[in-house]
């Protein structure tokens, strides 16, 4: 979904990477699963990959994960959101899956190529 | 074949022996057995066993494993209570290729929670052989029951911390033990230059944590189990390894006997044996041999019986008592050298045996001893040393563990 929306430092005072955030901001916002309580990770569409990504997760935040997602399933049976103090905020959101998922993927592709030649 | 040894500036010790053979055997030697567990990490060094084949800072599991099948090398890991031993085996021209993957393994492990949870059920099976056999049991229970601590520590992980070795408990047994000091790096069928270069690639930036010395303190320990035969294995502090006293211990368990050398043989020249016969009728194990084990510094001698009879173990004692009384021929005596002066150079004969002489000598003592050096100080023992170790024996503190249907057999204090 927002996959491509990602943080990036942006060099103190630059017009364009200030204009950059704000919209990545807005589009954040506009996505609405921060409504819910999720964080972008928790939204991560489910592949072969991302199973043996999350198995790894360290046990606190695989049960964080959960907790997350069981909260948003709840509401949206519900059909309510969060009240707005809640929502998860842009600056709050953390790519916990990210590191993992990158390790996985390398290791698939190493395979691959291990099995070409 | 020629030899040549010197020590890095890290204290990295890099020996090698140049056989000329097609095959490469390069062995990494490090002071980190059993011993060196403490009471917080019990079963790490089971771990560290079985983790030889995990993910490393320069290479993936995936690669290790490939990589090494690639030129049909081999990477095998065995450990006791004093060393840890990572052994490799490759074809002399693939030997450039795969010495990465034997460094990573012993210097840059990244010890991955997921991989280490995936080691749990081979360390469920190691544990479950090692149940199911009897001599394994009694050893580990010897050394439980005869030191306080250090070399009491078993080699297999303890049921209460099986699954609880943390990747924190790995990492700092690691950054205690797997320092360059304590490392040798050991080659047979390589040239000395080539081995250097490998050497010095072992950086280590780990500083070392110091030991403490094994104290005896003589037990018993006694496991009921089912099945009609007991296995008993008696034993008192013996000598250190390396020391004159142990070259005693060794000849004076040829003395006594360690096993038939004729098959089916009815083991004349072993006094164990010949001594048991005489006092008891029922079927017992040929193999009532004498046992040895030396350390760096201590060691454990004595004997191992299996047998049905509860008579068994005090017709032992008694033949070791009678060695101790000085009843021993100069044909005794030289038969028994003669039999370990042979055994030692067989020993030597295969690549495993004479890799692993060279590594435990250099690490232990920073030198290597020839063989004719061996074979010399074995033959200056004299029949007064003999006699000297079957008395220590006699008056000694000693530690017994026995496993088995045990109504019958006394403990060792009524001995």
């Amino acid at each position: 979904m927002s996959s491509t929306v990602c943080p990036r430092l942006s060099p103190a005072g630059s017009a364009t990477s200030r204009l950059l955030v704000g919209f990545r901001k807005w589009y954040y916002n506009a996505c609405g699963f921060n409504k819910l309580g999720l964080m972008r990770d928790d939204t991560i569409n489910e592949d072969s990959d991302v199973k043996e990504a999350i198995r790894r997760l360290p046990e606190q935040v695989y049960n964080d994960r959960m907790f997350r997602l069981k909260r948003a399933l709840d509401l949206s049976m519900k059909q309510q959101i969060l009240p707005k103090d809640q929502w998860t905020k842009y600056e709050e959101d953390v790519y916990y899956l990210e590191p993992y998922l990158e390790e996985v993927i390398h290791e698939r592709k190493e395979k691959e190529e291990w099995a070409k030649n | 074949s020629m030899k040549s040894k010197t020590r890095l500036g890290d204290g990295l010790l890099v020996a090698s022996l140049e056989n000329y053979s097609p095959v490469s055997k390069i062995g990494v030697f490090v002071k980190a057995g059993s011993r060196y567990e403490t009471a917080e990490n019990l079963g790490v060094t089971h771990i560290l066993r079985l983790a030889s084949n995990l993910t490393t800072k320069g290479a993936s599991a995936f690669r290790i494993c490939h990589g090494l099948e690639a030129v049909g090398a081999s990477l095998s890991v065995t450990s006791s209570r004093e060393h840890m031993v990572y052994s490799l085996d490759c074809l002399r021209d693939d030997f450039d290729g795969v010495t990465e993957y034997l460094i990573n393994v012993t210097t840059a492990p990244d010890f991955r929670p997921w991989e280490l949870s995936d080691l749990l059920p081979r360390v469920k099976i190691d544990k479950a052989v090692a149940d199911q056999s009897p001599q394994i049991g009694v050893l580990e229970k010897l050394h439980e029951a005869a030191y306080k601590n250090a070399l009491s520590n078993s080699l297999y992980c303890p049921d209460h911390m099986v699954g609880k070795i943390s990747v924190d408990h790995l990492q700092q047994f690691f950054a205690n033990n797997y320092t360059s000091a304590r490392m040798a790096l050991v080659g047979l069928g390589v040239s000395h230059a080539a081995l250097m270069k490998v050497g010095e690639q072992f950086f280590s930036t780990h500083t070392g944590a110091a030991a403490p010395g094994a104290v005896y303190r003589g037990g018993e320990l006694r496991v009921q189990s089912g099945g009609g035969l007991v296995h008993a294995l008696l034993a008192c502090e013996g000598a250190a390894a390396g020391s004159a006293e142990a070259n005693a211990f060794s000849v004076l368990q040829r003395v006594l006997g360690v096993g038939p050398h004729v098959k089916r043989g009815s083991n004349i020249t072993s006094k164990l044996s010949q001594g048991i016969t005489k006092a008891t009728a029922q079927p017992f194990d040929v193999s009532a041999t004498a046992f040895s084990a030396t350390y760096s510094d201590s060691g454990l001698f004595g004997v191992y019986i299996i047998s049905q009879a509860d008579s068994v173990i005090n017709a032992a004692m008694a033949q070791v008592i009678a060695v101790a009384e000085g009843r021993l021929t100069a044909d005794d005596l030289t038969r028994a050298k003669t039999q370990l002066m042979a055994d030692y150079l067989m020993s030597l004969e295969s690549s495993e045996g004479l890799l692993e002489e060279l590594g435990v000598q250099v690490l232990s003592s920073g030198t290597y001893s020839s063989p004719q050096t061996v074979t010399q100080s074995i033959d200056s023992v004299t029949s007064s040393d003999v006699v000297k170790a079957a008395k220590k024996f006699v008056e000694s503190k000693k530690t017994m563990s026995c496993y088995g249907h045990l109504a019958n057999t006394p403990f060792v204090d009524e001995l």
